[in-house]
Protein backbone atom coordinates (compact mmCIF):
# COMPACT_ATOMS: atom_id res chain seq x y z
CA UNK A 1 0.00 0.00 0.00
CA UNK A 2 1.31 3.45 -0.87
CA UNK A 3 0.35 7.03 -0.05
CA UNK A 4 -0.41 8.94 -3.25
CA UNK A 5 -1.00 12.69 -3.46
CA UNK A 6 -3.56 13.39 -6.20
CA UNK A 7 -3.53 16.97 -7.54
CA UNK A 8 -6.32 17.83 -9.99
CA UNK A 9 -8.39 21.01 -10.27
CA UNK A 10 -11.45 19.26 -11.77
CA UNK A 11 -13.31 17.87 -8.77
CA UNK A 12 -15.11 15.10 -10.66
CA UNK A 13 -11.98 13.85 -12.43
CA UNK A 14 -10.02 13.99 -9.14
CA UNK A 15 -12.65 12.07 -7.16
CA UNK A 16 -13.03 9.36 -9.82
CA UNK A 17 -9.23 8.93 -9.84
CA UNK A 18 -9.14 8.83 -6.05
CA UNK A 19 -11.88 6.17 -5.90
CA UNK A 20 -9.94 4.06 -8.41
CA UNK A 21 -6.67 4.42 -6.53
CA UNK A 22 -8.31 3.61 -3.20
CA UNK A 23 -9.89 0.52 -4.76
CA UNK A 24 -6.39 -0.78 -5.44
CA UNK A 25 -5.58 -0.49 -1.72
CA UNK A 26 -3.64 2.77 -1.69
CA UNK A 27 -4.15 5.74 0.59
CA UNK A 28 -4.77 9.09 -1.06
CA UNK A 29 -4.13 12.73 -0.21
CA UNK A 30 -6.03 15.29 -2.22
CA UNK A 31 -5.30 18.80 -3.55
CA UNK A 32 -6.78 21.05 -6.24
CA UNK A 33 -3.81 23.38 -6.81
CA UNK A 34 -0.11 23.91 -6.16
CA UNK A 35 -0.53 25.62 -2.78
CA UNK A 36 -2.80 22.92 -1.36
CA UNK A 37 -0.42 20.26 -2.62
CA UNK A 38 2.60 21.99 -1.05
CA UNK A 39 0.84 21.97 2.34
CA UNK A 40 0.78 18.17 2.16
CA UNK A 41 4.31 17.97 0.84
CA UNK A 42 5.68 20.22 3.60
CA UNK A 43 3.94 18.15 6.29
CA UNK A 44 5.61 15.24 8.02
CA UNK A 45 3.23 12.70 6.47
CA UNK A 46 4.88 10.03 4.39
CA UNK A 47 4.03 10.40 0.68
CA UNK A 48 5.23 7.81 -1.86
CA UNK A 49 3.99 9.34 -5.09
CA UNK A 50 2.59 12.50 -6.64
CA UNK A 51 -0.05 12.13 -9.37
CA UNK A 52 -0.60 15.64 -10.76
CA UNK A 53 -2.42 17.31 -13.58
CA UNK A 54 -0.14 19.78 -15.40
CA UNK A 55 -2.66 22.55 -16.16
CA UNK A 56 -3.83 23.55 -12.67
CA UNK A 57 -6.47 26.27 -12.62
CA UNK A 58 -4.90 29.26 -14.41
CA UNK A 59 -1.37 27.92 -14.09
CA UNK A 60 -0.63 26.34 -17.47
CA UNK A 61 2.46 24.45 -16.23
CA UNK A 62 1.50 24.39 -12.53
CA UNK A 63 1.95 20.61 -12.30
CA UNK A 64 5.51 20.85 -13.65
CA UNK A 65 6.42 23.59 -11.15
CA UNK A 66 4.78 21.59 -8.38
CA UNK A 67 6.75 18.46 -9.27
CA UNK A 68 10.04 20.40 -9.18
CA UNK A 69 9.24 21.84 -5.76
CA UNK A 70 7.97 18.48 -4.53
CA UNK A 71 11.18 16.69 -5.59
CA UNK A 72 13.24 19.45 -3.93
CA UNK A 73 11.29 18.81 -0.70
CA UNK A 74 11.21 15.02 -1.06
CA UNK A 75 13.96 13.76 -3.38
CA UNK A 76 12.68 10.15 -3.36
CA UNK A 77 9.16 11.14 -4.41
CA UNK A 78 7.82 9.37 -7.52
CA UNK A 79 5.94 11.62 -9.96
CA UNK A 80 3.23 10.81 -12.52
CA UNK A 81 2.04 13.73 -14.68
CA UNK A 82 -1.22 13.85 -16.59
CA UNK A 83 -2.69 16.44 -18.95
CA UNK A 84 -5.49 16.98 -21.42
CA UNK A 85 -3.16 19.24 -23.42
CA UNK A 86 -1.20 18.15 -26.43
CA UNK A 87 2.12 16.77 -25.23
CA UNK A 88 4.82 18.47 -27.22
CA UNK A 89 8.58 18.00 -26.94
CA UNK A 90 8.68 21.45 -25.32
CA UNK A 91 6.29 20.27 -22.60
CA UNK A 92 8.24 17.03 -22.11
CA UNK A 93 11.30 19.19 -21.61
CA UNK A 94 9.67 20.57 -18.48
CA UNK A 95 9.30 17.13 -16.92
CA UNK A 96 11.64 16.34 -14.04
CA UNK A 97 14.11 13.48 -14.63
CA UNK A 98 12.81 9.99 -13.92
CA UNK A 99 9.17 11.03 -13.88
CA UNK A 100 6.28 9.34 -15.70
CA UNK A 101 3.39 10.56 -17.83
CA UNK A 102 -0.22 9.44 -18.47
CA UNK A 103 -2.25 11.08 -21.24
CA UNK A 104 -5.88 12.18 -20.64
CA UNK A 105 -8.42 10.72 -21.03
CA UNK A 106 -7.10 7.65 -19.19
CA UNK A 107 -9.06 4.53 -18.39
CA UNK A 108 -9.04 2.72 -15.07
CA UNK A 109 -6.74 0.05 -16.54
CA UNK A 110 -4.32 2.66 -17.88
CA UNK A 111 -4.21 4.51 -14.57
CA UNK A 112 -3.70 1.27 -12.67
CA UNK A 113 -0.90 0.23 -15.04
CA UNK A 114 0.78 3.63 -14.68
CA UNK A 115 0.50 3.66 -10.87
CA UNK A 116 1.90 0.11 -10.62
CA UNK A 117 4.73 0.99 -12.97
CA UNK A 118 5.43 4.18 -10.99
CA UNK A 119 5.55 2.43 -7.62
CA UNK A 120 7.69 -0.42 -8.99
CA UNK A 121 10.27 2.01 -10.42
CA UNK B 1 55.56 55.95 -89.62
CA UNK B 2 56.03 58.09 -86.50
CA UNK B 3 53.14 60.33 -85.52
CA UNK B 4 55.49 63.35 -85.75
CA UNK B 5 55.74 62.75 -89.51
CA UNK B 6 52.01 63.21 -90.02
CA UNK B 7 51.02 66.68 -91.08
CA UNK B 8 49.08 68.63 -88.45
CA UNK B 9 46.43 69.46 -91.04
CA UNK B 10 45.78 65.72 -91.65
CA UNK B 11 45.27 65.17 -87.95
CA UNK B 12 42.96 68.15 -87.65
CA UNK B 13 40.84 66.88 -90.54
CA UNK B 14 40.42 63.39 -89.09
CA UNK B 15 39.59 64.11 -85.44
CA UNK B 16 35.86 63.75 -84.72
CA UNK B 17 35.67 66.96 -82.63
CA UNK B 18 34.79 70.21 -84.36
CA UNK B 19 37.80 72.56 -84.30
CA UNK B 20 37.95 76.27 -85.04
CA UNK B 21 40.76 78.77 -84.70
CA UNK B 22 40.02 82.37 -83.75
CA UNK B 23 42.29 85.36 -83.91
CA UNK B 24 42.61 87.90 -81.12
CA UNK B 25 39.48 89.68 -82.39
CA UNK B 26 37.51 86.47 -82.34
CA UNK B 27 37.39 86.20 -86.11
CA UNK B 28 37.50 82.65 -87.44
CA UNK B 29 40.70 81.98 -89.29
CA UNK B 30 39.95 78.33 -90.03
CA UNK B 31 37.81 75.31 -89.07
CA UNK B 32 38.02 71.57 -89.71
CA UNK B 33 35.72 69.24 -91.63
CA UNK B 34 34.02 68.00 -88.45
CA UNK B 35 32.97 71.59 -87.66
CA UNK B 36 31.42 72.13 -91.08
CA UNK B 37 29.60 68.80 -90.91
CA UNK B 38 28.35 69.24 -87.36
CA UNK B 39 27.06 72.79 -87.88
CA UNK B 40 26.03 72.37 -91.53
CA UNK B 41 28.17 75.19 -92.84
CA UNK B 42 31.12 75.64 -95.21
CA UNK B 43 34.61 77.19 -95.24
CA UNK B 44 33.34 80.07 -97.40
CA UNK B 45 30.63 80.94 -94.92
CA UNK B 46 32.95 80.54 -91.96
CA UNK B 47 36.50 81.74 -92.52
CA UNK B 48 36.99 85.45 -91.79
CA UNK B 49 33.64 85.67 -90.09
CA UNK B 50 33.38 86.89 -86.51
CA UNK B 51 32.42 84.02 -84.25
CA UNK B 52 29.29 85.77 -83.01
CA UNK B 53 28.18 86.72 -86.51
CA UNK B 54 28.60 83.18 -87.84
CA UNK B 55 25.47 81.45 -89.16
CA UNK B 56 22.97 84.26 -88.63
CA UNK B 57 24.45 84.97 -85.15
CA UNK B 58 23.66 81.53 -83.86
CA UNK B 59 26.99 81.50 -82.01
CA UNK B 60 26.21 84.69 -80.17
CA UNK B 61 25.61 82.74 -77.01
CA UNK B 62 25.97 84.31 -73.55
CA UNK B 63 27.83 81.26 -72.21
CA UNK B 64 30.31 81.40 -75.11
CA UNK B 65 30.78 85.11 -74.64
CA UNK B 66 31.64 84.45 -71.01
CA UNK B 67 34.21 81.86 -72.06
CA UNK B 68 35.85 83.92 -74.77
CA UNK B 69 35.73 87.35 -73.15
CA UNK B 70 36.07 86.64 -69.44
CA UNK B 71 37.76 83.28 -69.00
CA UNK B 72 40.19 82.86 -71.90
CA UNK B 73 41.97 86.23 -71.48
CA UNK B 74 43.08 85.15 -68.02
CA UNK B 75 43.88 81.50 -68.60
CA UNK B 76 46.00 79.58 -71.07
CA UNK B 77 43.38 76.85 -71.49
CA UNK B 78 39.85 75.83 -70.45
CA UNK B 79 38.48 72.30 -70.55
CA UNK B 80 34.97 70.93 -70.34
CA UNK B 81 33.13 74.24 -70.63
CA UNK B 82 29.53 73.21 -71.25
CA UNK B 83 27.37 75.25 -73.61
CA UNK B 84 23.72 74.41 -74.06
CA UNK B 85 22.00 76.23 -76.92
CA UNK B 86 19.20 75.92 -79.42
CA UNK B 87 21.03 76.26 -82.76
CA UNK B 88 18.75 77.31 -85.63
CA UNK B 89 20.44 74.86 -88.01
CA UNK B 90 20.78 71.78 -85.80
CA UNK B 91 18.39 72.40 -82.93
CA UNK B 92 18.90 72.06 -79.20
CA UNK B 93 22.42 70.89 -78.46
CA UNK B 94 24.81 70.53 -75.57
CA UNK B 95 28.41 71.31 -76.54
CA UNK B 96 31.49 70.63 -74.54
CA UNK B 97 34.08 73.24 -75.40
CA UNK B 98 37.82 73.01 -74.76
CA UNK B 99 39.81 76.20 -75.46
CA UNK B 100 43.54 76.75 -75.67
CA UNK B 101 45.65 79.80 -76.51
CA UNK B 102 48.19 79.16 -79.26
CA UNK B 103 51.20 81.35 -79.90
CA UNK B 104 53.46 81.26 -82.97
CA UNK B 105 57.11 82.29 -82.54
CA UNK B 106 57.25 86.09 -82.51
CA UNK B 107 53.49 86.42 -82.41
CA UNK B 108 52.37 87.97 -79.16
CA UNK B 109 48.68 88.16 -79.90
CA UNK B 110 48.24 84.48 -80.54
CA UNK B 111 45.17 82.48 -81.55
CA UNK B 112 42.45 80.60 -79.74
CA UNK B 113 41.84 76.94 -80.62
CA UNK B 114 38.32 75.82 -79.78
CA UNK B 115 37.52 72.08 -79.77
CA UNK B 116 33.77 71.60 -79.72
CA UNK B 117 32.28 68.22 -78.93
CA UNK B 118 28.59 67.54 -79.34
CA UNK B 119 27.60 65.68 -76.15
CA UNK B 120 23.86 66.16 -76.64
CA UNK B 121 23.08 62.45 -76.96
CA UNK B 122 25.22 61.53 -73.97
CA UNK B 123 23.60 64.24 -71.84
CA UNK B 124 20.13 63.21 -73.03
CA UNK B 125 20.92 59.60 -72.14
CA UNK B 126 22.16 60.71 -68.73
CA UNK B 127 18.99 62.74 -68.19
CA UNK B 128 16.87 59.80 -69.27
CA UNK B 129 18.80 57.54 -66.92
CA UNK B 130 18.28 60.00 -64.06
CA UNK B 131 14.59 60.24 -64.87
CA UNK B 132 14.36 56.43 -64.90
CA UNK B 133 16.23 56.21 -61.62
CA UNK B 134 13.91 58.78 -60.02
CA UNK B 135 10.87 56.95 -61.40
CA UNK B 136 12.20 53.60 -60.13
CA UNK B 137 13.02 55.12 -56.77
CA UNK B 138 9.59 56.69 -56.44
CA UNK B 139 7.97 53.34 -57.29
CA UNK B 140 10.30 51.53 -54.90
CA UNK B 141 9.56 54.03 -52.15
CA UNK B 142 5.86 53.21 -52.40
CA UNK B 143 6.57 49.54 -51.58
CA UNK B 144 5.51 49.08 -47.99
CA UNK B 145 7.84 46.19 -47.15
CA UNK B 146 11.34 47.36 -46.26
CA UNK B 147 14.13 46.04 -48.43
CA UNK B 148 17.79 46.53 -49.21
CA UNK B 149 19.91 45.74 -52.25
CA UNK B 150 23.26 44.16 -51.47
CA UNK B 151 26.51 44.01 -53.38
CA UNK B 152 28.46 40.82 -53.91
CA UNK B 153 30.42 41.57 -50.73
CA UNK B 154 27.14 41.74 -48.74
CA UNK B 155 27.32 45.49 -48.26
CA UNK B 156 24.19 47.57 -48.80
CA UNK B 157 23.95 49.52 -52.07
CA UNK B 158 20.56 51.01 -51.38
CA UNK B 159 17.70 50.77 -48.91
CA UNK B 160 14.14 51.82 -49.69
CA UNK B 161 12.19 54.47 -47.81
CA UNK B 162 10.19 51.88 -45.86
CA UNK B 163 13.43 50.33 -44.57
CA UNK B 164 14.87 53.69 -43.49
CA UNK B 165 11.59 54.76 -41.87
CA UNK B 166 10.83 51.52 -40.04
CA UNK B 167 14.34 50.95 -38.74
CA UNK B 168 14.97 54.64 -38.00
CA UNK B 169 18.07 54.88 -40.18
CA UNK B 170 19.41 57.20 -42.87
CA UNK B 171 20.70 56.33 -46.30
CA UNK B 172 24.19 57.44 -45.28
CA UNK B 173 24.13 55.22 -42.18
CA UNK B 174 23.00 52.26 -44.23
CA UNK B 175 24.97 52.42 -47.49
CA UNK B 176 28.17 50.41 -47.55
CA UNK B 177 27.40 48.55 -44.33
CA UNK B 178 26.64 44.88 -43.91
CA UNK B 179 23.15 43.78 -42.85
CA UNK B 180 24.64 42.05 -39.82
CA UNK B 181 26.05 45.41 -38.65
CA UNK B 182 22.73 47.23 -38.74
CA UNK B 183 20.73 48.33 -35.69
CA UNK B 184 21.61 46.35 -32.62
CA UNK B 185 22.89 43.42 -34.70
CA UNK B 186 19.42 41.82 -34.78
CA UNK B 187 20.19 40.37 -38.21
CA UNK B 188 23.54 38.96 -37.12
CA UNK B 189 22.28 35.38 -37.09
CA UNK B 190 24.75 32.67 -38.21
CA UNK B 191 22.04 30.63 -40.00
CA UNK B 192 20.93 33.72 -41.96
CA UNK B 193 24.53 34.62 -42.82
CA UNK B 194 25.09 31.10 -44.06
CA UNK B 195 22.00 31.28 -46.30
CA UNK B 196 22.87 34.75 -47.61
CA UNK B 197 26.30 33.56 -48.66
CA UNK B 198 24.59 31.07 -51.02
CA UNK B 199 22.16 33.46 -52.70
CA UNK B 200 24.55 34.93 -55.27
CA UNK B 201 27.10 32.19 -55.98
CA UNK B 202 24.56 29.32 -55.97
CA UNK B 203 21.47 31.31 -56.99
CA UNK B 204 19.64 29.89 -53.96
CA UNK B 205 16.89 32.22 -52.78
CA UNK B 206 16.06 32.59 -49.10
CA UNK B 207 12.40 32.09 -48.36
CA UNK B 208 10.60 32.97 -45.13
CA UNK B 209 13.58 33.03 -42.75
CA UNK B 210 11.93 34.09 -39.52
CA UNK B 211 13.61 36.39 -37.01
CA UNK B 212 11.95 37.54 -33.79
CA UNK B 213 13.68 40.17 -31.68
CA UNK B 214 13.33 43.48 -29.85
CA UNK B 215 13.87 46.45 -32.15
CA UNK B 216 14.54 50.01 -30.90
CA UNK B 217 11.34 52.10 -31.14
CA UNK B 218 9.50 49.13 -32.66
CA UNK B 219 9.41 46.74 -29.74
CA UNK B 220 9.09 42.99 -30.14
CA UNK B 221 8.72 42.16 -33.83
CA UNK B 222 8.74 39.10 -36.06
CA UNK B 223 10.17 39.49 -39.58
CA UNK B 224 10.16 37.07 -42.48
CA UNK B 225 13.27 37.54 -44.62
CA UNK B 226 13.25 36.70 -48.32
CA UNK B 227 16.24 37.15 -50.59
CA UNK B 228 16.98 36.51 -54.23
CA UNK B 229 19.58 37.27 -56.85
CA UNK B 230 18.84 40.15 -59.20
CA UNK B 231 20.60 40.74 -62.52
CA UNK B 232 20.57 43.51 -65.08
CA UNK B 233 20.50 42.52 -68.76
CA UNK B 234 23.92 43.05 -70.28
CA UNK B 235 25.57 43.47 -66.91
CA UNK B 236 27.55 40.63 -65.37
CA UNK B 237 27.43 42.07 -61.87
CA UNK B 238 24.76 40.47 -59.67
CA UNK B 239 23.12 41.91 -56.62
CA UNK B 240 20.86 40.57 -53.91
CA UNK B 241 17.42 41.87 -53.02
CA UNK B 242 16.65 41.28 -49.34
CA UNK B 243 13.06 41.95 -48.29
CA UNK B 244 11.93 42.23 -44.68
CA UNK B 245 8.26 41.31 -44.19
CA UNK B 246 6.82 42.30 -40.84
CA UNK B 247 4.65 39.33 -39.82
CA UNK B 248 4.22 40.33 -36.17
CA UNK B 249 0.44 40.76 -36.48
CA UNK B 250 -0.03 37.55 -38.42
CA UNK B 251 2.20 35.66 -36.00
CA UNK B 252 0.24 36.99 -33.03
CA UNK B 253 -3.04 35.93 -34.66
CA UNK B 254 -1.61 32.46 -35.30
CA UNK B 255 -0.47 32.23 -31.69
CA UNK B 256 -3.85 33.43 -30.43
CA UNK B 257 -5.58 30.86 -32.65
CA UNK B 258 -3.20 28.15 -31.42
CA UNK B 259 -3.84 29.15 -27.79
CA UNK B 260 -7.59 29.02 -28.42
CA UNK B 261 -7.29 25.66 -30.17
CA UNK B 262 -5.22 24.28 -27.29
CA UNK B 263 -7.71 25.62 -24.77
CA UNK B 264 -10.67 24.04 -26.62
CA UNK B 265 -8.74 20.79 -27.08
CA UNK B 266 -7.89 20.81 -23.36
CA UNK B 267 -11.55 21.24 -22.42
CA UNK B 268 -12.73 18.58 -24.87
CA UNK B 269 -10.25 16.07 -23.52
CA UNK B 270 -11.04 16.91 -19.92
CA UNK B 271 -14.72 16.36 -20.75
CA UNK B 272 -13.84 13.07 -22.44
CA UNK B 273 -11.95 12.18 -19.25
CA UNK B 274 -15.19 12.79 -17.32
CA UNK B 275 -17.06 10.50 -19.76
CA UNK B 276 -14.38 7.81 -19.42
CA UNK B 277 -14.57 8.26 -15.62
CA UNK B 278 -18.36 7.87 -15.66
CA UNK B 279 -18.00 4.66 -17.64
CA UNK B 280 -15.35 3.50 -15.14
CA UNK B 281 -17.83 4.13 -12.38
CA UNK B 282 -20.48 2.11 -14.26
CA UNK B 283 -18.01 -0.73 -14.69
CA UNK B 284 -17.73 -1.04 -10.91
CA UNK B 285 -21.40 -1.90 -10.50
CA UNK B 286 -22.43 -3.41 -13.85
CA UNK B 287 -22.85 -7.09 -14.73
CA UNK B 288 -19.51 -8.67 -15.77
CA UNK B 289 -20.86 -9.54 -19.21
CA UNK B 290 -21.16 -5.81 -20.00
CA UNK B 291 -17.65 -4.89 -18.89
CA UNK B 292 -15.77 -5.72 -22.16
CA UNK B 293 -18.20 -3.55 -24.13
CA UNK B 294 -17.83 -0.64 -21.73
CA UNK B 295 -14.03 -0.96 -21.76
CA UNK B 296 -14.04 -1.03 -25.58
CA UNK B 297 -16.11 2.16 -25.43
CA UNK B 298 -13.49 3.75 -23.16
CA UNK B 299 -10.71 2.74 -25.57
CA UNK B 300 -12.52 4.34 -28.53
CA UNK B 301 -13.11 7.54 -26.60
CA UNK B 302 -9.40 7.53 -25.78
CA UNK B 303 -8.60 7.00 -29.47
CA UNK B 304 -10.73 10.02 -30.47
CA UNK B 305 -8.95 12.18 -27.88
CA UNK B 306 -5.54 11.02 -29.07
CA UNK B 307 -6.46 11.75 -32.68
CA UNK B 308 -6.96 15.41 -31.77
CA UNK B 309 -3.33 15.53 -30.62
CA UNK B 310 -2.14 13.62 -33.65
CA UNK B 311 -4.05 15.89 -36.04
CA UNK B 312 -2.61 19.04 -34.46
CA UNK B 313 0.90 17.60 -34.74
CA UNK B 314 0.41 16.54 -38.39
CA UNK B 315 -1.43 19.67 -39.48
CA UNK B 316 -0.11 21.62 -42.49
CA UNK B 317 -2.41 24.62 -42.38
CA UNK B 318 -5.68 23.57 -44.01
CA UNK B 319 -4.73 19.93 -44.46
CA UNK B 320 -3.33 17.06 -42.42
CA UNK B 321 -0.27 15.21 -43.67
CA UNK B 322 -1.29 11.57 -44.00
CA UNK B 323 2.24 10.19 -43.75
CA UNK B 324 2.91 12.07 -40.50
CA UNK B 325 -0.62 11.27 -39.29
CA UNK B 326 -0.17 7.50 -39.81
CA UNK B 327 3.22 7.58 -38.10
CA UNK B 328 1.71 9.38 -35.11
CA UNK B 329 -1.20 6.89 -34.97
CA UNK B 330 1.28 4.00 -35.10
CA UNK B 331 3.42 5.57 -32.39
CA UNK B 332 0.41 6.27 -30.15
CA UNK B 333 -0.97 2.75 -30.57
CA UNK B 334 2.44 1.24 -29.88
CA UNK B 335 2.71 3.25 -26.67
CA UNK B 336 -0.85 2.67 -25.45
CA UNK B 337 -1.58 -0.88 -26.59
CA UNK B 338 1.81 -2.57 -27.00
CA UNK B 339 4.49 -1.02 -24.80
CA UNK B 340 8.26 -1.18 -25.18
CA UNK B 341 8.57 -4.93 -24.48
CA UNK B 342 6.02 -5.99 -27.12
CA UNK B 343 6.99 -8.36 -29.93
CA UNK B 344 4.49 -6.70 -32.24
CA UNK B 345 5.71 -3.86 -34.43
CA UNK B 346 3.73 -1.30 -36.42
CA UNK B 347 5.34 0.12 -39.57
CA UNK B 348 4.10 2.86 -41.90
CA UNK B 349 4.54 3.14 -45.67
CA UNK B 350 2.83 6.26 -46.91
CA UNK B 351 3.10 8.57 -49.88
CA UNK B 352 3.29 12.28 -49.06
CA UNK B 353 -0.44 12.89 -49.30
CA UNK B 354 -2.70 15.26 -47.46
CA UNK B 355 -6.15 14.80 -46.01
CA UNK B 356 -9.05 17.14 -45.40
CA UNK B 357 -9.11 17.83 -41.60
CA UNK B 358 -12.89 17.23 -41.52
CA UNK B 359 -12.30 13.62 -42.50
CA UNK B 360 -9.13 13.10 -40.49
CA UNK B 361 -10.99 11.82 -37.41
CA UNK B 362 -13.07 9.09 -39.16
CA UNK B 363 -9.97 8.18 -41.18
CA UNK B 364 -7.92 7.90 -37.97
CA UNK B 365 -10.64 5.92 -36.20
CA UNK B 366 -10.80 3.55 -39.17
CA UNK B 367 -7.04 2.94 -39.02
CA UNK B 368 -7.25 2.65 -35.22
CA UNK B 369 -10.05 0.06 -35.43
CA UNK B 370 -8.28 -2.09 -38.03
CA UNK B 371 -4.90 -1.93 -36.31
CA UNK B 372 -6.46 -2.63 -32.91
CA UNK B 373 -8.17 -5.74 -34.37
CA UNK B 374 -4.82 -6.91 -35.72
CA UNK B 375 -3.07 -6.32 -32.39
CA UNK B 376 -5.79 -8.16 -30.47
CA UNK B 377 -6.36 -11.14 -32.75
CA UNK B 378 -3.58 -11.68 -35.30
CA UNK B 379 -0.74 -12.65 -32.99
CA UNK B 380 -1.66 -15.24 -30.34
CA UNK B 381 2.06 -15.78 -29.70
CA UNK B 382 2.61 -12.05 -29.19
CA UNK B 383 4.97 -11.46 -32.13
CA UNK B 384 4.42 -10.10 -35.62
CA UNK B 385 4.24 -7.09 -37.85
CA UNK B 386 1.52 -4.69 -38.85
CA UNK B 387 1.95 -2.35 -41.82
CA UNK B 388 -0.18 0.74 -42.36
CA UNK B 389 0.12 2.08 -45.88
CA UNK B 390 -1.51 4.69 -48.06
CA UNK B 391 -1.00 5.37 -51.74
CA UNK B 392 -2.82 7.25 -54.45
CA UNK B 393 -4.13 5.06 -57.28
CA UNK B 394 -5.65 7.12 -60.06
CA UNK B 395 -8.36 9.26 -58.57
CA UNK B 396 -8.66 6.97 -55.57
CA UNK B 397 -6.71 6.41 -52.42
CA UNK B 398 -5.92 2.98 -51.13
CA UNK B 399 -5.49 2.45 -47.41
CA UNK B 400 -4.01 -0.93 -46.53
CA UNK B 401 -3.72 -2.42 -43.05
CA UNK B 402 -1.77 -5.67 -43.33
CA UNK B 403 -0.47 -8.11 -40.74
CA UNK B 404 1.54 -11.33 -40.91
CA UNK B 405 -0.51 -13.04 -38.22
CA UNK B 406 -2.77 -16.06 -38.20
CA UNK B 407 -5.19 -14.83 -40.86
CA UNK B 408 -8.92 -14.18 -40.87
CA UNK B 409 -10.26 -17.69 -40.31
CA UNK B 410 -9.77 -17.66 -36.56
CA UNK B 411 -10.77 -14.04 -36.28
CA UNK B 412 -14.10 -14.71 -37.98
CA UNK B 413 -15.04 -16.78 -34.95
CA UNK B 414 -15.71 -13.48 -33.32
CA UNK B 415 -17.41 -12.65 -30.12
CA UNK B 416 -19.98 -9.88 -30.03
CA UNK B 417 -17.67 -6.93 -29.17
CA UNK B 418 -15.29 -7.79 -32.02
CA UNK B 419 -18.24 -8.06 -34.42
CA UNK B 420 -19.18 -4.57 -33.30
CA UNK B 421 -15.61 -3.50 -34.14
CA UNK B 422 -16.15 -4.74 -37.68
CA UNK B 423 -19.42 -2.82 -37.78
CA UNK B 424 -17.53 0.32 -36.83
CA UNK B 425 -15.07 -0.29 -39.69
CA UNK B 426 -17.99 -0.56 -42.10
CA UNK B 427 -19.54 2.63 -40.70
CA UNK B 428 -16.28 4.61 -41.03
CA UNK B 429 -15.73 3.32 -44.58
CA UNK B 430 -19.28 4.37 -45.51
CA UNK B 431 -18.74 7.76 -43.82
CA UNK B 432 -15.64 8.24 -45.96
CA UNK B 433 -17.49 7.05 -49.09
CA UNK B 434 -15.14 4.11 -49.66
CA UNK B 435 -15.25 0.36 -50.33
CA UNK B 436 -13.50 -2.43 -48.46
CA UNK B 437 -11.83 -5.62 -49.69
CA UNK B 438 -10.21 -8.28 -47.57
CA UNK B 439 -7.57 -10.75 -48.62
CA UNK B 440 -6.45 -13.46 -46.27
CA UNK B 441 -5.08 -16.95 -46.38
CA UNK B 442 -4.78 -19.02 -43.25
CA UNK B 443 -1.35 -18.60 -41.73
CA UNK B 444 -0.32 -15.83 -44.08
CA UNK B 445 -1.86 -12.90 -42.32
CA UNK B 446 -4.64 -10.51 -43.18
CA UNK B 447 -4.71 -7.67 -45.64
CA UNK B 448 -7.53 -5.14 -45.45
CA UNK B 449 -7.69 -2.79 -48.44
CA UNK B 450 -9.94 0.22 -48.49
CA UNK B 451 -10.47 2.43 -51.52
CA UNK B 452 -11.47 5.99 -50.73
CA UNK B 453 -12.71 8.31 -53.48
CA UNK B 454 -10.84 11.59 -53.91
CA UNK B 455 -10.54 11.96 -50.21
CA UNK B 456 -6.93 12.95 -50.22
CA UNK B 457 -4.90 15.41 -52.18
CA UNK B 458 -1.26 15.19 -53.15
CA UNK B 459 1.08 17.36 -51.10
CA UNK B 460 1.52 19.69 -54.07
CA UNK B 461 -2.21 20.46 -54.26
CA UNK B 462 -3.48 23.72 -52.83
CA UNK B 463 -7.05 22.68 -52.20
CA UNK B 464 -8.27 19.41 -50.73
CA UNK B 465 -10.49 17.50 -53.12
CA UNK B 466 -13.94 16.89 -51.77
CA UNK B 467 -15.44 13.41 -51.71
Amino acid sequence: MAVILVVEDDVFIREIAEVMIQDWGHEILSASDVNEALLHLRSSRPIDALFTDIYLKADIHGGCDLANQAIALRPDLRVLYTTANCVTDKLRGLFADGTHFLRKPYTEDQLQGSIEHLLAA
Amino acid sequence: MPVSDIAASDIVETVPSALIILDRNLNITSANRAFYQTFRTSAAETEGCHIYALGNRQWDIPALRTLLESVIPHRASVEGFEVEHDFPTIGQRTMLVNARKIFRPGDHDGFILLAIEDVSEERAARKESNRNWLLTKSIVDTIRDPFVVLENDMTIVTANKAFLTIFGSTEAETRGRRVSELGQHQWDVPALRHLMEKVLPENKPIENFEIEDDFPSLGRRVFNLNARKISQPGNHAHRMLLVFEDITGRKQRERDAQTLTNEISHRIKNNLQIVVGLIAYEIKWTHPVCIPGLKAMQARIGAIAQLYDVISQSSRGRTVAVDAYLREIAKTMSESLLGKQSGIGIAVKAEPLEIDPDRAVPFGLLVNELATNAIKHAFPDGTGHIVLSVEQIGDQIELVVADDGIGMKDKLVAKIPEKRGSDYVAIFVRQLGGTITTASAEGSGTIIKIRLPLLLVSSGGAEPLAA
